[in-house]
């Protein structure tokens, strides 16, 4: 137990560290606090959007499900992809756009080429509103691990607590530096911490291949959809590939990762490399199989990968798989932190409390925002108790519904702003009312989300083709940061085009 | 005046397309069964394997060839 106790503790010191190191590198400004001055070169960028994305959601709940209700979680490799893919295609147009307009906050694109200020705010309150809960799980599943890692010295109040004090530490004197930096080492204990976790413990039963065999002899509906408790069939397999995908890319802390990025050329890249890093799921695949062979009826579900670890493995190995779990909550946790900080710091503090802020004073603001949204985070760990998926995916769907508005900020020029208003509400107000409300049940077992989308979706195109934008130099400015996005990364686009020139658009 | 979309782009995109739909799409379901194993592991997750694995391959190539685009501004280059 002494040894656990001995990895947590450097587990926790070494982030620290990092942290002191990366703020030697850092200037006081909100750009560099915020975006790291839109340099991240390749590296820390591939780490930090793998091991942001990737979550206690991804390490903990995804062994979980296996465990629980089959194979559903298998769809994890095409929402993986998806996401890839809405990375290069959505974010190397938000980079762009955010570079050119000097964007640090996914409301500054919204307000600006919506050119509303209600638009900008609601954008604001679905950022903070459901991300706050996505945090939670974070905090919960790292601090499940260490509670569960010290054999219950720590306990789960502790832990929270010791690990947002950890964070808050290093975010706030590294910035998002310090987050990336960090992420290197979460991104990779995570991705070998599951592939290892999973390839160990199904030893523990002769193999893959023989994990299967007796999976199939005792409990074949493991194996297929829906699962053992038959309610995990097609429409959440589909649902949650939308969802997850889709709701985790809108996430502010996404966004910061694609304004932070150096070079237009590393979106090219990142599909496969996020695509690639997928595999780490089979491990999960195999850690939640084992879990059905050799601990059924497991009361807490998401505690199934801990408590396999220290039931089967030695327990300096145990200990380091539950680091990597860890890892995978906080290197989440931070980026979620100091992206909803970024928030309020500057689409509420600087843009109605004192647009005249200093530097320095912004940068304040950002790091006590820091503090009070760990705080709400924290409350909600202790008050709230819920299985880490079921809480993110509904989390998850709010934030989903920003994709509409966000693809047609950058591609069309009819897009309006009342249709990304009503839209979104309309959008939000299904989600809670198919999650929330009394005695409802989902239309074709479709998840909330996916009919929220659908609503958002169809209003803001229908309304957008009713409707004429005035403010037509807003429109032509954005066109033409199109038209130079076209020349510079497909000028094949624009054969026959006259080339724009020059500098023409005005930063805002 | 846009130019059509290169072959090139066309075969990327369409065959990220086919892998979607076969992972994604009611489709699955045919592959949603244990047997035939292979290599020990079941149907459904072999399926799933295989097209990730195409998929991922398929952005590989996007990426050594631009997404198909072709070619690249000199802009680009340089950054």
């Amino acid at each position: 137990m002494t040894g656990s106790i001995f990895i947590i503790a450097a587990f926790m010191i070494i982030p620290l560290l990092v942290g002191v190191v990366s703020a030697r590198k850092s200037k006081d400004t909100s750009e560099d606090f915020f975006v790291q001055g839109r340099a991240m070169g390749s590296i820390a960028v591939f780490f930090t959007v793998a091991a942001t994305w990737w979550s206690a959601f991804a390490f903990l709940g995804s062994n979980a499900t296996f465990y629980t209700s089959g194979p559903v979680y298998l769809t994890a490799l095409a929402w993986n992809l998806l996401f890839g893919f809405m990375y290069y295609w959505v974010g190397k147009r938000v980079w762009f756009l955010g570079k050119r307009f000097n964007y640090l906050t996914p409301s500054d694109l919204m307000g600006d080429f919506y050119n509303s200020e209600a638009l900008r705010l609601l954008v604001v309150v679905i950022t903070l509103v459901f991300t706050v809960p996505y945090l939670q799980i974070q905090l919960t599943g790292g601090a499940y691990l260490i509670e569960v890692a010290s054999g219950g010295v720590i306990p789960f109040w502790l832990a929270a607590l010791l690990f947002y004090f950890i964070i808050i530490v290093y975010v706030w004197i590294g910035g998002i530096r310090a987050i990336a930096w960090t992420d290197v080492i979460y991104g990779a204990l995570l991705f070998f911490g599951m592939l290892f976790a999973g390839y160990y413990i199904s030893h523990q039963l002769g193999g893959p291949a023989a994990l299967f065999s007796q999976l199939h002899q005792n409990s074949p509906e493991h194996l297929t959809m829906p699962g053992p408790n038959g309610n995990m069939g097609y429409s959440m397999w589909f649902s949650l590939f939308v969802i997850v995908a889709i709701g985790a890319f809108m996430g502010p802390q996404i966004w910061l990762r694609m304004y932070s990025v150096k070079s237009g050329r590393l979106f090219n890249l990142m599909p496969f490399l996020l695509g690639l890093a997928a595999f780490g799921y089979f491990g999960s695949v195999l850690t939640g199989y084992s879990g059905v062979l050799l601990e059924p009826g497991l009361e807490n579900a998401d505690q199934i990968l801990p408590v396999m670890l220290m039931n089967y493995a030695p327990y300096m190995i145990a200990s380091l798989i539950m680091a990597a779990g860890a890892a995978a909550a906080m290197s989440t946790a931070n980026s979620q932190i100091h992206a909803v900080s970024t928030v309020v710091t500057m689409d509420i503090y600087q843009r109605y409390v004192n647009r005249e802020a200093s530097q320095a004073r912004i940068v304040t603001i950002g790091r006590l925002s820091l503090v009070g949204f760990s705080l709400a985070a924290y409350i909600l760990a202790l008050t709230v108790p819920g299985l880490l998926v079921t809480i993110g995916i509904a989390a998850l769907a709010g934030t989903a519904q920003l994709i509409v508005p966000t693809i047609g900020a950058i591609t069309w020029r009819r897009a309006h702003p009342m249709a990304a208003f009503w839209g979104l509400i309309a959008g939000i107000l299904c989600v809670l009312f198919l999650t929330y409300g009394p005695t409802v049940s989902n239309p074709l077992g479709l998840h909330a989300g996916i009919w929220g989308l659908l609503l958002n979706g169809g209003l803001f195109v229908s309304l957008s083709l009713a409707l004429k934008r005035k403010d037509h130099n807003v429109v032509e400015r954005f066109v033409q940061a199109r038209q130079e996005y076209d020349a510079e990364y497909h000028p094949e686009r624009l054969e026959g085009e006259a080339r724009p020139v020059g500098e023409a658009a005005t930063s805002r | 005046m846009r130019t059509t979309l290169p072959t090139k782009k066309l075969a990327i995109y369409g065959g990220m397309l086919l892998g979607f739909i076969m992972l994604e799409s009611p489709i699955v379901m045919v592959a949603n069964k244990v047997e035939p194993m292979i290599m020990g592991a079941p149907f459904l997750l072999v399926w799933n394997l295989g097209w990730w694995a195409f998929i991922t391959a398929l952005f590989l190539v996007a990426y050594l060839t631009n997404w198909g685009s072709g070619s690249t501004s000199t802009a680009q280059r340089s950054r």
